[in-house]
């Protein structure tokens, strides 16, 4: 479905659009125009959350901090392009105090709304990857179903005549899944 | 023209003998022999190594062995990468059998993905097949197939079962005979020596004017500096499966004969080294391919 299709110009003159914004916000994101990528890296003053460990199979390496202390938390988010799937892909990867978490303490430090419903969701799957520019442990947002969920949108918009940025709209429906809230004042008046 | 299943076959059974020796700084209650294994070449590390991992555990302490991990010449190797590929792009100027250290502690996880399950490595395989197949044929033929399908696949590569994995993988080599080719080709090219991981991106079979691309017209585009100009010297190798083939060779006939059970071209490449040969390709591989080409000269 074309409609459904973005064209990595487009994923680009997105990107573009969102830095305009981000640049007014002062919410972190730059451009690393050598890799094409997108990336936000939230300070670790920022955010705090807690790791809960409520696994009862709890495994070798997961987290084992007791309930309810509070630790400061640093993400990092790129958006790359990806030409296979002609979409934009989420790679993300989490701090605390000089240690990357593992994926189980970033699903118990996502706010518990989404988290039981991203773990028995049939849209995203979140597993480890490789960065593809980088080389180095990512978690990533798989891209293999984002035309189920950009379709509706896109067609709504499309029927109003209203323009979209199809990056914009993709980073408000999977960024909150993963921490990463993007602000209303991203969408004014234009697109 | 020989038989293209030969190559199939000899693409599939490859193999690298290899030594797996205990890292010196493990704790052991007793001196560690080393681990002869033939390993596939299109397989992963994580999934063919359960019997390294036994052999070592009989000299350790439960509470000494964390997450097992491997390492060439102080290289941690990523196992996500099919073998195959790690030799060619690590070690393919060395002498038979390939070196590797075992590792049980200190898990470097800012270079290695963790592989905590066979669930991880299926994952990450069908990871691959599904993107191939986006690339080939908008997904249509991965997403027609049934779960079990799926799985016979992931069984077949598992198992080491040629015939169980090609009754399916079939599916995914076939194309409209009026389009000539797949609609994209998946590769990745692996540079030694480069700060990024791989080159991958979108590139056509068949030119606009119905021409078969090769695979030197694949690098012409992709690492140009990897062909040499007219009457210069080669300076770089091009290898997949451990040998190079002519850069006249269809790329489409690469991606059907040369894939991976991923269903992508790895494609390795550095700067020639002048000593030595390759070594650990695939012989049976040459002769095919070397069979192949003498068949079909007038």
């Amino acid at each position: 479905m074309s409609l459904c299709v973005l064209e990595e110009e487009t994923f680009r003159h997105c990107c573009r659009l969102i830095l305009q914004q981000s640049e007014q916000l002062r919410d972190g994101w730059s451009w690393e125009s050598v890799q094409s990528v997108l990336v936000a890296s939230a300070g670790a003053d920022s955010i705090q959350g807690d790791i809960d460990d409520e696994d009862d199979d709890a495994d070798e390496g997961v987290c084992t901090v007791s309930e309810g202390s509070s630790q400061v938390l640093q993400y990092e988010y790129h958006i790359l392009y990806s030409c296979s799937y002609s979409t934009p892909v989420l790679y993300f990867r989490a701090f605390t105090l000089g240690r990357s978490l593992s994926l189980q303490e970033v699903w118990s430090s996502v706010h518990s709304n989404f988290s039981f419903r991203l773990q028995n969701s049939p849209l995203n799957t979140i597993t480890q990857q490789e960065h593809p520019l980088l080389g180095q442990p990512f978690f990533m947002l798989h891209p293999c179903r984002t035309e189920e969920f950009m379709r509706p949108v896109l067609q709504v918009a499309q029927d109003h005549n209203r323009p979209v940025n199809y990056v914009l709209t993709w980073l408000s429906v999977v960024g909150p899944m993963v921490g990463l809230d993007v602000p209303l004042k991203y969408t004014t008046s234009h697109y | 023209m020989a038989d293209d299943k030969d190559v199939l076959r000899d693409v599939w059974f490859g193999r690298i003998p290899t030594c797996f020796t205990l890292n010196q700084d493990e704790v052991t209650e007793r001196e560690a022999e080393p681990y002869y294994l033939l390993l596939p070449r299109v397989s992963y590390l994580t999934l063919v190594t359960d019997k390294v991992k036994k052999h070592f555990l009989k000299v350790m302490k439960a509470e000494d062995v964390e997450e097992m991990w491997f390492e060439y010449e102080g290289t941690p190797l990523k196992w996500h990468y099919p073998i195959g590929v790690l030799f060619d792009l690590h070690a393919s100027n060395t002498v038979l059998p390939w070196s590797i250290t075992v590792h049980f502690k200190n898990f470097p996880d800012r270079d290695l993905l963790h592989c905590p399950s066979n669930s991880v490595i299926e994952a990450h395989f069908m990871s691959s097949i599904k993107e191939a197949d986006a690339l080939k044929h908008k997904s249509q033929v991965v997403n027609d197939m049934q779960k079990k399908d799926h799985k016979q696949l992931w069984m077949g590569l598992q198992n080491d079962k040629f015939d169980q994995f090609w009754a399916m993988n079939r599916k995914l080599m076939e194309y409209p005979t009026e389009e000539g080719g797949f609609r994209y080709i998946p590769f990745r090219i692996y540079q030694a020596m480069s700060d990024r991981p791989f080159i991958q991106k979108l590139f056509r079979p068949i030119s606009p004017e119905g021409n078969a691309h090769t695979l030197g017209n694949l690098l012409k585009e992709m690492y140009p500096t990897a062909i040499p100009n007219d009457g210069e010297p080669k300076r770089y190798q091009v290898v997949i499966h451990g040998i190079e083939p002519l850069l006249e060779t269809p790329l489409q006939w690469l991606s059907e004969h040369l894939s991976h059970p991923d269903n992508f071209l790895h494609i390795s490449s550095w700067i020639t080294q002048e000593t030595v040969g390759l070594n650990g390709g695939n012989s049976e591989l040459t002769d095919s391919l070397m069979r192949g080409r003498s068949e079909s000269c007038p």
